[in-house]
């Protein structure tokens, strides 16, 4: 006999047991670039928020950036100023920016002074200002700034739990009202371990400016952020014509380098080199063009975005020695038309000389033109000089940057050519000063040779990552077509990449030999 | 230099004779001393304090008294507000009187524009009269 003494079936039918949903914390925009991204979407809603740092470091900028991105009508941003830059002035700098939209201003973002009640009155008065123009208002963000204004002149009457006590209420009331809020101060990394606003808020967005010898820049840290990943470190930010613009750390990793196995080969515009290089370069793979002062880099560089141009391949380049007009000039000169390509759009040139760039800027920079031109061919005309434009704190990361740059790129789809100024030794053949040979696909070498009373130049493909490419050492000419590989492939020569050949078959008689770059003339 | 400029005076006139209509008064002259720099005082003291707003309004009256003598009998109290004319109105021709308001109010405006530029000048003053125009 069966027994029904089952034991009775406690689990919940499955819609029951299926987990609740977890809330979903809505991000608002900062409206300050890049800087959703590492945030890791957007402002969490709802936050309360600090926005510190020594002064000049663009926490103001942010703050009103952030309230201009959210303001609306229904739900206004509330400005509290305490003190501090008088609200005439700020909005008298504060409206240079694009971001400053005049009509807001009075519906979709309020100011309203506080430094009276702080000055004259108790914490409780500040709290009751507050609350009072917060329920009036019903905003969406708020700014109290400067917070540090309200802390160090309450700090002078009441203890710390009394102040403690003052930012719990605040936080409390300002999140039942739905509010995201910023509070903005002028602090120094010294207090955030002992003052306890620092624990309390959800998230600290920490500027600072980093001077190092005669350079100084500007850098973001998100120290905290409750809800959401952010990304760790420290971020270049930049004030521009267009206000706060950050620039993360990792911009570009995101995306995975895809390579079809059948990857295309893109000539780069000298038909022997691309014999070569087996063919011409894979497209996406980054090219080093490496050899001393007036070996061709440059002209090599600019044949290569020629004949992508003629191939209906748009380009950039990222110049950081020569002056745009004199690339467009030499490149007429091997009757190459670039002009034409820069006027519909095909071509832009950045001229990237400032002394105090980070590699994410100057990344960014390029990804914009990219997108503007729809590249798929990129010369950066030169590391050195990219180098050299770098501010020094980001000199010694370079390598590190540079790999991360050229990672993110290729792995757009982008091919890119980079120059790299080496000096010619005669006992060995260095491919750069930087060792970064690890993070280029393929590899040219041009170099300086003395033959018979000449200085000729001479090139060898060193690496061609997944295809195979010729080993032979060629010679070339620069003439009014640019570079030009000439013949014979085989020479009578050996010890070629020391610069001081030596002569290996009978030398033939001088009147049948044409020297491939004529002496100068009278 | 002086922030009254003729266009900051016909503002300033216009919206001392559009608050006076809405005293029912007559258009001018005998309207209330300061009413319109009264009644912006709320409004401008939110916005910059009220610290802020007597500075504004000390210096426009310093420019406004160097163009009105009579004015120099006025002053800025600790709220922000206007004291004196009263005291001396009996001494006060009309017209000066009326010309020393204007003369402020175009001097405060003038300074609001050379800050935060017209647009928001008049952003703040329509919040006190929504249909307030630089032009006629």
């Amino acid at each position: 006999m069966k027994s029904n003494n089952k034991p009775a079936n406690l689990a919940l039918p499955k819609k029951a047991v299926s987990k609740p949903a977890k809330v979903t914390i809505h991000q608002l925009p900062t409206g300050v670039r890049g800087l959703d991204d590492i945030l890791g979407g957007g402002i969490p809603e709802f936050s309360f928020n600090i926005i510190g740092g020594t002064p000049g470091c663009g926490k103001t900028t942010m703050a009103h950036q952030i309230a201009f991105a959210n303001a609306t009508p229904k739900k206004p941003a509330l400005y509290f100023t305490v003190i501090g830059e008088p609200v005439i002035k700020m909005l008298r700098y504060q409206q240079q920016f694009p971001f400053f939209d005049e009509s807001k201003l009075g519906k979709d973002i309020r100011f309203f002074n506080l430094s009276d009640v702080v000055l004259e009155k108790d914490l409780n008065a500040v709290l009751e200002e507050i609350i009072k123009q917060v329920t009036a208002a019903n905003p969406g963000i708020v700014v109290v700034d400067s917070f540090r204004t309200v802390a160090r002149k309450a700090g002078n009457e009441v203890g710390e739990v009394e102040m403690q006590s003052f930012i719990h209420r605040l936080a409390q009331f300002l999140t039942s009202w739905e509010a995201t809020t910023f509070l903005v101060g002028e602090y120094s990394e010294d207090e955030i371990r002992d003052n306890p606003l620092f624990t309390m808020v959800d998230g600290i967005f920490w500027l600072s400016q980093v001077a190092e010898r005669n350079s100084v820049v500007r850098k973001l840290r998100i120290m905290k952020l409750r809800g959401q990943a952010s990304v760790p470190g420290m971020h270049t930010v930049r004030i521009g014509d267009g206000g706060l613009q950050a620039f993360s750390r990792t911009l570009g990793l995101g995306g995975n380098k895809k390579q079809s196995p059948r990857r295309r080969r893109l000539s780069v515009g000298i038909p022997e080199l691309d014999k070569m290089l087996g063919g011409g370069i894979f497209e996406g793979d980054s090219l080093l063009v490496a050899g001393p002062s007036g070996t061709g880099k440059s002209a090599l560089a600019t044949q290569f975005i020629a004949e992508g141009l003629h191939r209906g391949e748009a380009g950039i380049m990222a110049i950081f020695e020569e002056r745009p007009e004199g690339y467009t000039q030499r490149a007429s000169t091997f009757g190459l038309n670039l002009k034409t390509a820069q006027q519909n759009g095909k071509l832009e040139t950045l001229y990237l000389r400032p002394l105090d760039l980070s590699v994410d800027e100057t990344m960014q920079e390029i990804f914009d033109a990219i997108g503007r031109v729809g590249a798929k061919r990129l010369v950066i005309d030169s590391l050195v000089g990219f180098e050299m434009a770098l501010a020094p704190g980001f000199r010694a990361d370079f390598r590190e940057s540079l790999y991360r740059m050229i990672g993110a790129l290729t792995g757009a789809g982008i091919t890119i050519l980079s120059t790299v100024e080496v000096e010619d030794r005669f006992t060995e053949l260095a491919f750069s000063h930087y060792a970064i040979s690890f993070l280029t696909d393929d590899i040219i070498r041009m170099r300086y040779v003395e033959i018979d009373g000449q200085l000729r130049k001479v090139m060898v493909v060193v690496k061609m990552r997944g295809g195979n490419h010729s080993k032979d050492i060629r010679e070339y000419v620069i003439t009014n077509k640019g570079v030009v590989v000439i013949h014979p492939r085989r020479t009578d020569y050996h010890a070629l990449i020391t610069g001081i050949p030596q002569q290996t078959g009978p030398r033939r008689a001088q009147e049948f030999e044409t020297a491939p770059e004529p002496k100068a003339s009278k | 230099m002086s922030r009254a400029t003729p266009q900051m005076r016909n503002f300033a006139k216009r919206l001392i004779a559009d608050e006076a209509r809405g005293y029912k008064l007559s258009a001018t002259k005998t309207s209330a001393d300061f009413n319109v720099c009264e009644k912006l005082r709320p409004n401008l003291a939110a916005f910059m304090g009220n610290t802020g707003f007597r500075a504004l309004l000390s210096r426009a009256l310093a420019l406004a008294q160097a163009e009105v003598p009579r004015l120099r009998a006025v002053h800025v109290n600790a709220d922000g507000a206007l004291e004196g004319a009263e005291e001396h109105r009996a001494q006060l021709d009309p017209d000066e009187l009326f010309e020393g308001r204007v003369v402020l109010l175009a001097q405060l405006l003038g300074l609001l524009v050379a800050f935060i530029g017209e647009n928001l000048t008049l952003r703040l003053v329509r919040e006190v009269w929504p249909k307030a125009s630089l032009d006629d």
